[in-house]
């Protein structure tokens, strides 16, 4: 009861909206973390409200393609992705010494070494014929303790890394707020090609000015055999992989291709059956919260009882 | 000469605003403070761990939660009939879960200093107590425990409450969250499936509003569990609330085992 007392007490201390993004992020990947570790299983598209435009360039993706077409291998994340992917962040800023406005943060991330600039300055956004980039054109405004940040003029890149494209039509809105030593993103996602509605999703950060950032290497290899020029890929109808997502996890396979409707509570009142019934025990990725954990062949099993059989 | 005249002519009128202080004010009541409005009706919408939240997870599953081996041991003898049996389907819709859940909330502020979250999903209700905590704490530990709240402020409002008007709060200090810490919890589950939390529980939340570029109303919670017990550390999770123009949706159901 003392000890309740006392975490009471300190509340009673409000806390500080903190302001100051810079610093060393660690990534918190406490949702989703088999898909942003290891990586998304072929087929899952959940959480996405998804276009038929979409749905049809994600289901002629191959796992290949990066291993084959040497141009996919060194691809940056885009600054939206950047955010829900693999990625340690350092922010620093830009005061200005005249008038001692905070003139733009930069951020980079390791993965591919990108590096972005969010402009505090007012400056437009360039023209629509303008260059798109990996990262975008970004320009912020404080709301309150928020940053809030838009970024247009990006490429063509992934919503997930399975193959779910986006499209270089999006406009991106960002959220950062500071609580202490925990930063929250959320990422707006706004794609007429590839979505029918604003993708919505937040990460999580955690102050960590030990870490050590790396540099980024990146080196093209052909990797799998592959004629010249050829670009693997599967035909609409002809992806055999599609449901094996539902399989293992015992999962309605409608719900795993991704759609609006699927991402709304009342979607399970009328959700099909899975098209077989999830196994007695997880068998796949099973604990999974950083790239040293999160063993596939891991099997939980109760105390003295046999693994479940993979199949 | 001009430009030292016009930084102490900036000065004096500075030190004109800043008036001796006067006697001490009774806080306004947090309804009023409020820099934000979170009442109303809020879907939460599934674009995260969307096979760990729409279905109930496989036994073992404790991916992404940072569980030590004994969470994993519990973990692994969940029984959702053993529960349903002993009344205690509740056990996945505690504070450190229910924000995560699939559903929607209800925001009233039941008077000028508690905030009430109820959810459908579960039929719970939560209630944020701003102001001094009650003399008299604990009681009986409940799945949502009690929260005590605040509007989170601005940096340097504890160490120097009456900043000097020309040096005062910059840009993107002015706090506007909502900071809730929750204790005194009954043990439950972090995740349908059994991952187990204790009594020694914590969530603090933070609930931030934003309103997007099609109109579009939204409050992202940011919640940390600890658990000495069952975690090797915080928890970290955000979820993502889109408003409704109405409670048409609503659909109460209760708590469910499995």
């Amino acid at each position: 009861m003392q000890r309740i007392a006392f975490l009471f007490a300190l509340l009673a201390i409000p806390a500080l909206a903190q302001v100051d993004f810079t610093g060393e992020w660690a990534p918190a990947y406490h949702e989703d973390g088999p898909e942003r570790l290891p990586g998304p299983e072929l087929g899952d598209y959940m959480g996405i409200p998804l276009s038929d435009a979409g749905r049809l360039r994600a289901d002629s993706y191959d796992a290949d393609r990066i291993s084959v077409v040497t141009e996919y291998q060194c691809r940056p994340h885009s600054s939206d992705y950047g955010m829900r992917g693999l990625g340690n962040l350092r922010v620093t800023r830009d005061i200005d010494l005249t008038t001692q406005t905070l003139q733009a943060f930069h951020t980079y991330m390791p993965a591919w070494g990108s590096v972005r600039t969010i402009w505090l300055d007012g400056r437009p956004h360039p023209p629509a014929y303008a260059e798109h980039t990996f990262q975008g054109f970004s320009t912020g405004v404080w709301e309150g303790n928020m940053l809030t940040i838009t970024t247009t003029h990006l490429k063509a890149n992934y919503l997930r890394r399975n193959g779910v494209a986006s499209s270089d039509k999006r406009i991106v809105t960002e959220h950062w707020t500071r609580h202490g030593d925990f930063l929250t993103v959320v990422v707006v996602v706004e794609d007429p090609v590839m979505l029918t509605e604003p993708l919505v999703r937040s990460e999580n950060w955690y102050l960590d000015p030990g870490q050590k950032i790396v540099p980024s290497f990146c080196e093209y290899a052909a990797e799998v055999p592959a004629p010249v020029g050829s670009v693997p890929h599967h035909l609409p109808g002809k992806n055999t992989f599609l449901t094996e997502v539902a399989e293992w996890y015992g999962l309605p396979a409608e719900a795993t291709r991704g759609g609006a409707k699927t991402m709304y509570p009342e979607y399970r009142k009328t959700m099909p059956k899975p098209i077989r019934p999830a196994p007695e025990k997880c068998e796949r990725f099973c604990v999974c919260t950083t790239l040293a954990d999160c063993n596939l062949n891991e099997t939980v099993q109760a105390p003295g009882g046999a693994p479940a059989p993979r199949r | 000469m001009r430009s030292r005249f016009c930084f102490l002519t900036l000065i004096a009128a500075a030190a004109l605003q800043a008036q001796p202080p006067g006697p001490p004010q009774p806080p306004r009541p947090a309804k009023l403070a409020a820099p934000v409005d979170l009442t109303g009706y809020w879907v939460s919408v599934i674009s995260e761990d969307w096979r760990w939240r729409m279905v109930t997870p496989m036994k073992g599953d404790f991916a992404s939660i940072p569980v030590n081996a004994e969470a994993r041991k519990v973990g692994a003898t969940w029984d959702p009939s053993k529960d349903e049996a002993a009344g205690l389907q509740c056990k996945a819709y505690g504070a450190p879960a229910i924000m995560r859940a699939p559903g929607r909330v209800h925001i009233t502020w039941q008077d000028d200093n508690t905030l009430k979250i109820e959810t459908d999903e579960g039929t719970q209700t939560r209630l944020f107590h701003f102001g001094p905590p009650p003399a008299q704490q604990g009681g009986e530990p409940t799945w949502q425990g009690y929260s005590a709240a605040n509007w989170e402020r601005a940096p340097r409002g504890v160490e120097n409450p009456d900043p000097f008007p020309i040096f005062s709060v910059r840009q993107g200090t002015q706090g506007r969250s909502l900071e809730v810490l929750t204790a005194n919890l009954r043990p439950g589950y972090l995740r349908k499936n059994g991952v187990p939390y204790s009594a020694a529980a914590t969530v603090n939340e933070y609930y931030d509003y934003h309103k997007e570029r099609n109109g579009d109303e939204w409050f992202t919670v940011t919640t940390i569990v600890r658990d000495p017990q069952y975690l090797t550390g915080p928890w970290i999770t955000s979820s993502d609330f889109k408003k409704e123009p109405d409670g048409s949706k609503w659909d109460p159901s209760p708590c469910k085992a499995r």
